[in-house]
């Protein structure tokens, strides 16, 4: 016996996002450090921070509004216009 | 339907062996079976309703025919629980038999459909046998075994249909397809909603296209209240009314569930947060208004508890919108460390009529008369018994302070809302003494504080590091953060506290209760 049942899910099949390429050096390029703005994230973002322009890359930092919250659109499209590579925090 | 009787120039056919088993400890054979006159086998199974009816008229008459020399039995093509069963719920006095994929006793008969019934004489030769219910063959198939016993046997009455076909047999099925049919899970729509993961654990109500039609009354399915943190899925009405379905909702409650859901879907509610953290975050659902009179949600006795379909279903369906519709499924994207019992659902309502005070919705800017949903990121709740407090100042402190470890012992101060369901014996206390709300929130505000330097140990906060040690820092950053409601038995001094949500930014979140959905 077969009974139709009305689904409570969002059946849209949504394909997942291909990776970017990796780049082969940090040289050069343009890091984006993203604060998520949980407890002690910003120290471990000054660290690489150091480490990423030890290896000859421009840093520039950038924080979610709150950690509980996706990010922004507006913040999103803001670090891909601008970052080669990104490193996002999370910490506690 | 056929009716076959052996023909004067066919050789007799021996009833073949039986591979059954019956209820007793013996084995079931046909010469057991036969051994007091005649034996007459109805093979049905229980998802035919030709062999349902058949037993049913059968049934009754099974005790006189067993006294005059026919032993009746059913043969059925189910699990023996099962044919008890369902021999039970028909009325069916005869005996019961049952035999187990391959159904080797239905091949030896060679049946096609069910019912058939299959006259056995005295020396073990099939004497006759009608296929289907037919009056008249069956009626003379019982005359032909009174015949055969020299004994009257009473014939079922001749009421319509005098004539229906009946269902295949099992035996005419694929094998393995007939193990799949007989499997408890493949006809257990109860089951079938745990196997899709259409859950929360507990048994749902199956959303079938008539119920959910019902539970959208005249809305239409399409529109949507957006997308559900965390996977986005679309909250059309549609799934909405599923989720309230599954949730065990009646269709006068989906207004309710809407508003709720509407209010929740607010990103000032952030319920992606709530619905990700490792927090026990519930999304507690207060209700106010004349709705709750009208679908008949508990503000009385057991307020916070079990017993009442509206409170229970209601909180329930939220729920299911999150972690189903919302992809929010604990231990996958809800990461919650230990969870919490109103992660189920958690749905009360203000007991306005008892509450010295002006309700939640008019203090959140509604009319007394509107009907109104609130959500609250919260905790679960944590009782407080004061049955000594003779003054309004110690029963405040008592239940201030009862709150005082709220989230952590040293998180202080509090950002977010503390939510205290007063119980009527304690609001009448406040009554009589003429405290107003906003007095008794301040009272708690300014008495619930500890020096800073007593704080600083384990979690705490950096506002506690960066006080004074000697400075008394509030558990509450303002007297806002102290949510009032009033609800519970009208005997018993026992209030609670749900503590908070933190770190969310969650804003509470009130919406009307539109009469009209969509």
């Amino acid at each position: 016996m077969s009974v139709d049942y009305v689904s409570p899910f969002d059946e849209r099949v949504r394909a997942a996002e291909p990776l970017a390429p990796r780049p082969a050096g940090i040289s050069g390029r343009t890091a984006v450090l993203l604060d998520i703005r949980k407890n002690r994230g910003a120290e471990f973002l000054d660290r690489m921070e150091m480490l990423l322009r030890a290896e000859g890359a421009t840093t520039v930092r950038a924080a979610k509004e709150i950690f509980s919250k996706p990010a922004a659109l507006g913040l999103i499209d803001e670090i891909a216009g601008r970052a080669d590579l990104v490193v996002e925090a999370l910490a506690d | 339907m056929t009716e076959s009787h052996p023909s004067r120039d066919e050789a007799p056919r021996a009833a073949p062996a039986l591979a059954v088993r019956g209820t007793g400890p013996g084995e079931v054979t046909i010469g057991g079976l036969t051994a007091g006159g005649c034996a007459l086998l109805l093979f049905v199974n229980e998802d035919c309703p030709t062999s349902a009816m058949a037993m049913r008229r059968l049934g009754p008459l099974c005790r006189a025919w067993q006294e005059a020399g026919l032993t009746a039995s059913a043969v059925f093509e189910d699990p023996l629980e099962v044919a008890v069963r369902v021999a039970r719920r028909l009325g069916w006095a005869g005996g019961v038999v049952s035999e187990d994929p391959p159904y080797e006793t239905s091949r030896a008969y060679q049946l096609v459909s069910v019912p058939t019934a299959v006259l056995v004489d005295q020396a073990g030769t099939i004497a006759g046998s009608v296929t289907g219910w037919d009056h008249q063959a069956l009626a003379a198939l019982i005359g032909q075994a009174a015949a055969l016993l020299g004994a009257e046997l009473a014939i079922p009455e001749a009421t319509e249909p005098l004539l229906k076909p009946g269902c295949s047999s099992k035996a005419a099925i694929d094998p393995e397809l007939a193990a799949a049919m007989s499997a408890p899970a493949g006809t257990d729509d109860i089951e079938e909603m745990f196997e899709r993961g259409w859950t929360d654990g507990l048994p749902v109500v199956p959303p079938t296209p008539e119920r959910v039609e019902a539970m959208l009354g005249a809305a239409g399915g399409s529109a949507s209240l957006g997308p559900v943190p965390p996977a986005t899925g679309e909250a059309t009405l549609e799934r909405v009314a599923a989720c309230a379905v599954l949730a065990g909702c009646r269709p006068a409650y989906f207004p309710v569930v809407v508003a709720a859901a509407r209010a929740a879907l607010d990103p000032a509610f952030n319920l992606h947060g709530q619905a990700v953290t490792t927090q026990p975050a519930g999304q507690l659902v207060v209700v106010n208004g004349p709705v709750r009179e009208a679908i008949g949600l508990n503000s009385g006795m057991g307020a916070l508890g079990p017993g009442f379909r509206p409170n229970l279903t209601i909180g329930r369906a939220l729920r299911l919108l999150v972690t189903l519709t919302g992809g929010g499924t604990p231990g996958k994207l809800d990461r919650s460390t230990q969870g919490q019992m109103g992660k189920i659902g958690f749905c009360i309502a203000e007991d306005e009529e008892v509450s010295p005070w002006e309700p939640l919705h008019v203090e959140r800017g509604f009319q007394p008369g509107q009907s109104v949903v609130t959500v609250i990121g919260s905790d679960a709740p944590l009782s407080i018994s004061d049955h000594r407090s003779r003054t309004p100042e110690d029963l405040a402190w008592v239940l201030g302070w009862a709150a005082a470890s709220a989230w952590s012992t040293n998180w202080w101060p509090l950002e977010e809302p503390s939510v205290f369901v007063i119980c009527p014996e304690h609001a009448e206390m406040f009554r009589a003494a003429g405290w107003t709300k906003q007095r008794l929130r301040q009272f708690m505000f300014e008495e619930v504080r500890r020096p800073a330097g007593e704080l600083r140990r384990g979690e705490t906060t950096p506002a506690v590091h960066a006080a004074d040690p000697a400075a008394r820092v509030p558990k509450w950053a303002s007297p806002e953060a102290i949510v009032l409601v009033v609800a519970g038995g009208e005997a018993g001094r026992y209030s609670a506290v749900l503590g908070p949500c933190t770190g969310m930014g969650s804003q509470i979140v009130s919406r009307e209760v539109e009469p009209r959905v969509g």
